[in-house]
């Protein structure tokens, strides 16, 4: 198996996925490559879990082909021990417990690591002999964290894996993950929290109804867009000012909103104008696309 | 493997109504047998009785709790957990059913040794093996089966009912009417054959030609029950 070199760690070819009438992914390509972090995201049933679910093997497709380290993906003895899995929903036995569950679930993996180290890794020691009943979902979240870093793989596919969490455990959940990429990890996430893909993703898939919308790095997926200048106006009548020299959209909540291609040039033109007429800009805010406003495009 | 079905056993020791289901029930029923021997040796034969603990402890012990173990572990997506990990399908199911069916062989086994030696041995011990070893292997195949149409535990108390009463029902039937009439039929029906082997086993006086014949039948409900649950068992939940 080649888990070297230049071959990509997921290469999928024209994937389609039918459930009954429903055809969940149409035509789907790309490649993830070593050391790569990719995000698969989307609107609500766009078929980026069922997408995830083909590359771990766990779906077998209605045409296309997928490989994972350049094998079929459902070829578990040849894949598995290379590839950790974070799965959407926890699937723990409820009477066994936290050290129980790693031990079992870790040697099954084929990969070498010491349950303690994992199990403290997630910040579960103190939960070690606690039944996985007992745990709380954000807890059961970072057991499912402790399974798919065990041995630490060189691919971890995250699906979801900081909801539930509060902020101290998402960070070190994304600390830990760091710390595997550093070590040449290559991590496949999708989630709907889009800032967390945003900070760490190196390439993006965007899919909306079973298609890529756009694939690309974050700054390639939000330069198509124009940056936003948003800004309020003082109460009183701006009896005699000239008018902005900007297209200016008006929005509801009564905030002006700019959007250009030219952002330094036009905030340039913004202050300027205000500045001439004395006039105190309110909640003055200016900025590139963000990813939120990429998403919101889709449609 | 090994150590999916260490997770098993231990999980069927905390829980207790798994315990007294898949257990005690069937050790308790059993013994009762085994006390009373002589008024069942009355109404049928030892071999009556030999075929009542196999097929109550096969129905109990082994088929209602695979059934019960296996939709759990769908239930709240276990299957797929391991399914995530390097081990093979068959090596998923072999851990899980490990335990059940090694602690209903024990069962049994225990059960017919205390019999034989309050009551009196079987005539032929190899032939009694192969009729335990077909009985539960069958009822594991029906249980894979079964899980596959049973979407929770609370759902395998209705959905084991069928197959856990037919085939005590179908051992009493035979143990006590005997093959004179409807021989056939009785031969085909699932756990007939096998419970005649047993019979037989127990009782002797029976040409082993006769008994042998008997395993065709016997080993067509294993291959039958294997096939449904190739084509029933499902590893995740309906969508």
């Amino acid at each position: 198996m080649n888990t070297s070199g230049d071959t990509p760690v997921i290469d999928v070819e024209r994937l389609n996925l039918v459930y009954g009438e429903f055809h969940a992914v149409k035509n789907l390509t790309f490649q993830v490559r070593r050391g790569e972090f990719y995000a698969l995201l989307g609107t609500n049933g766009a078929g980026k879990t069922s997408t995830l679910e083909v590359v771990e093997g766990h779906r077998t497709p209605a045409s296309g082909t997928v490989r994972v380290f350049g094998r079929n993906p459902r070829d578990r003895a040849a894949v598995r021990p290379h590839m950790g899995i974070m799965l959407q929903e926890s699937g723990f036995s409820p009477d066994l417990t936290v050290a129980e569950s790693v031990r079992i679930i870790g040697a099954l993996t084929r990969r070498d690591d010491s349950v303690d180290r994992v199990v403290d890794l997630v910040g579960l020691t103190t939960k070690a002999r606690t039944k996985v009943s007992q745990l709380s979902g954000g807890e059961k979240r970072r057991l499912d964290f402790a399974t798919a870093v065990y041995g630490t793989p060189e691919l971890i596919v995250l699906d979801e894996p900081t909801t539930g969490l509060d902020i101290q455990s998402r960070d070190e959940l994304w600390a830990a993950v760091d710390r595997l990429r550093e070590g040449g990890t290559t991590v496949v996430l999708t989630t709907h929290y889009l800032e967390e893909a945003q900070q760490r993703a190196d390439r993006i898939g965007l899919m909306h109804q079973g298609v890529f919308h756009r694939e690309g790095t974050v700054a390639e997926l939000t330069g198509a867009l124009p940056g936003v200048i948003t800004f309020g106006l003082p109460s009183q009548p701006l009896a005699g000012v000239p008018a902005l020299p900007l297209h200016v959209e008006r929005q509801p909540d009564e905030t002006f909103r700019v959007a250009t291609h030219r952002i330094q040039k036009d905030l340039y033109t913004l202050l300027g104008w205000a500045e001439d007429h004395g006039i105190d800009l309110i909640g003055l805010e200016a900025g590139p696309t963000r990813l939120d406003d990429v998403f919101r495009a889709i449609d | 493997m090994l150590g999916i079905a260490y997770g098993e056993l231990v999980q069927l020791f905390r829980n207790r109504l798994v315990l007294v289901t898949s257990f005690i029930m069937p050790i308790a029923v059993s013994a009762f047998f085994v006390y009373r021997h002589e008024i069942f040796a009355d109404i049928g034969s030892l071999g009556y009785i030999a075929a009542l603990v196999v097929f109550t402890v096969g129905a109990f012990g082994l088929y209602t709790t695979a059934v019960t173990t296996l939709a759990s572990r769908r239930q709240n997506l276990f299957l797929k957990r391991l399914r995530s990990t390097a081990l093979g399908d068959s090596g998923i199911l072999g851990g899980l059913l490990l335990p059940v069916t090694v602690l209903a062989t024990v069962q049994v086994v225990g059960v017919l040794i205390v019999l034989g030696v309050v009551a009196g041995g079987p005539s032929d011990v190899v032939l009694l093996a192969v009729g335990v070893v077909a009985t539960l292997a069958m009822l594991v195949g029906f249980a894979l089966a079964t899980a596959g149409l049973t979407n929770s535990p609370e759902h395998a108390q209705v959905t084991t009912l069928p197959v856990a009463i037919g085939v005590i029902a179908v051992a009493s039937w035979i143990g006590l009417t005997g093959t004179e009439d409807l021989e056939l039929v009785k031969r085909l029906v699932p756990g007939g054959a096998a419970t005649e082997l047993v019979l037989n086993a127990w009782n002797g006086g029976t040409a082993l030609s006769e008994s042998l014949i008997l395993l065709a039948p016997t080993f067509a409900w294993v291959f039958l029950a294997a096939n449904l649950a190739a084509r029933m068992f499902r590893w995740e939940p309906r969508r």
